[in-house]
């Protein structure tokens, strides 16, 4: 019994931790993405390179933050992946003559210019983190 | 048929390249990547491939360098070299590939130059060495001597990606045809040639297959199948007989005949964990036709390859894995040269997204892959263990 408990209570632990974690990242977009919502699925195959438009024909353009705790908690909520397996899963696209390398940016900020600035580009930002200039699509 | 690809593509390149006056560098998202890798083998009983990997060897040296331009954001083009050294093999740079490729939508894109051949479940990726953990795959199906030429074709590849809805998932399709080519110095080549065969201008001949991957419903399992056809392979071949009364040189014909590789192939990853399998065949039928008084020497060999692999990763930085893999040669008679088998552990450990090292041990039981006879000149003993620490970088 006390077992079970333990293991309830480590369940319901990492059930918060995750919604936490999903809940402290936002997925933003050029306002020239027609889309107002991203299904968990279409945001990983993005995201992963398995996919470069949404399933309206509407073309994207990820855009990745270097490290942070954003980007670990985008990973960790969406990708399913570590840094080092994520950025490994692109080399292979890359050095396969599959895909380009998406570009990596340094922070926030920097991510909110480029994705306002450039059309179809998508990203990921922490919820706190202004951004004007973009629109947030909705991760159902 | 190379040089009118090789061609094309250069004309693709040159159509970006005039666009560079009207764009700047950054709007062509030019982009330069490589990686480098340095083996060292060490075996029990025997040498492994062309290497004397029996006294501790260091000689698997690989090196390479991709170049890629996104000036539409449908077209990208790019070439990639390799410099590959292992023991007495390669020590030459190469193209890897060499292509232009225009995505039309999710569901068409085409690419076309030298292109990597969309066959079984690691055959595009085999050569990149940081994708995954293992310093040497499954040999009976990726064997490490004849990657250059299994790993791409002049020709093209049509793909696209259909989406059949949330309960069934998404079906990924790719067709390819073209022409393969093995050069002189191919590892499939190596037995003739220290038989004495020389094969002058290496093989060549028409190649075209598909490639079916069901990302099934169920989240991480890839599911998929993919047929490589090639037709017959006609060949000059000059063969020697040293001494003896038919002692001289005989020039001939070298006929591969058309065969299919057929791959079944499955792959679950999600989280820390990645269980893969994958089965293969391939039939070959060599006629080797010279004057009399040798006259035709036929050759047959036809391999059933499987293997089941799976690894974790323990840390963010230290991934775990172990294989098991065996070749049968079911044309060959009974004995260690009819099968290959190897069970594998290994790590990797990455120090950083830039460096990382991997060690592998294999146990190694058969003689139907993996040796070189004339490295092994006191004959190729039936069991053997080969160790392999590797370490690599890449940008």
């Amino acid at each position: 019994m006390k077992k079970q408990l333990s293991i309830f209570l480590l369940l319901t632990a990492a059930s918060i931790f995750a919604v936490h974690a999903q809940a402290q990242v936002i997925v933003i977009a050029n306002p020239s993405v027609k889309a107002t919502e991203i299904s968990k699925n279409d945001l990983r195959d993005v995201f992963t390179g398995n996919a470069t438009s949404l399933p309206d024909g509407s073309r994207v353009v990820p855009i990745l933050l270097k490290t942070g705790t954003a980007h670990e908690e985008f990973l960790q909520a969406y990708i399913g992946k570590n840094d080092s397996a994520y950025r490994a899963g692109w080399r292979s696209l890359v050095f396969s003559g599959q895909a380009s390398m998406p570009k990596s940016l340094d922070g926030d900020a920097a991510v909110v210019e480029f994705v306002a600035h450039n059309a179809s580009a998508i990203g990921y930002i922490g919820k706190a983190s202004p951004h004007e200039g973009v629109k947030i699509l909705t991760v159902k | 048929m190379n040089r009118l690809f090789v061609g094309a593509l250069a004309l693709a390149i040159l159509r970006g390249g005039t666009s560079i006056n009207a764009q700047s560098l950054d709007d062509l998202n030019i982009q330069i990547h490589g990686y480098a890798t340095q083996g060292f083998l060490y075996s029990t009983q025997n040498n492994f491939f062309t290497t004397n990997s029996s006294n501790g060897s260091p000689a698997w040296t690989e090196a390479v360098v991709n170049l890629t331009s996104q000036p539409d954001p449908k077209l990208r083009v790019g070439v990639q070299a390799r410099y590959f050294m292992l023991g007495n093999y390669g020590n030459a740079i190469t193209l890897d590939w060499a292509m232009a490729d225009y995505k039309f939508k999710e569901k068409f894109g085409v690419r076309f130059g030298k292109v990597k051949s969309p066959t079984g479940l690691w055959n595009e990726l085999q050569d990149i060495d940081p994708s995954y953990i293992w310093s040497l795959l499954p040999q009976g199906v990726y064997p490490i001597g004849s990657r250059n030429s299994l790993l791409s074709h002049y020709g093209g590849v049509a793909y696209g990606t259909y989406n059949l809805g949330q309960s069934l998932g998404k079906l990924d399709l790719r067709a390819f045809g073209g022409e393969r080519v093995l050069g002189t110095n191919d590892g499939f080549l190596l037995p003739q040639k220290e038989a004495g065969m020389i094969l002058p201008n290496g093989m060549n001949g028409v190649t075209f297959g598909g490639s079916l991957r069901w990302r099934t419903p169920l989240d991480g399992l890839m599911l998929g199948a993919s047929d490589n056809s090639q037709l017959a392979m006609v060949n000059p071949v000059m063969f020697t007989i040293p001494a003896g009364p038919i002692a001289g040189t005989y020039t001939g014909t070298q006929r591969l005949s058309p065969f299919n590789v057929l791959y079944y192939f499955g792959k679950y990853e999600k989280d820390k964990v990645m269980v893969a399998g994958e089965y293969s065949r391939l039939p070959i039928h060599l006629l080797l036709t010279y004057p009399l008084p040798v006259g035709l020497v036929p050759i047959k060999n036809d391999q059933h390859t499987w293997y089941g692999m799976a690894s974790y990763k323990v840390t963010g930085k230290l991934t775990v894995g172990v294989y098991d893999t065996q070749l049968v040669t079911h044309s060959a008679p009974l004995g260690p040269a009819r099968y290959s088998k190897d069970w594998v552990i290994s790590g990797r450990y990455d120090f950083s997204q830039f460096i990382y090292a991997k060690a592998e041990q294999h146990f190694m039981d058969g003689t139907a892959a993996d040796y070189d006879a004339d490295m092994n000149p006191d004959g190729i003993k039936p069991t053997s263990k080969l160790t392999i620490l590797k370490i690599g970088v890449s940008f």
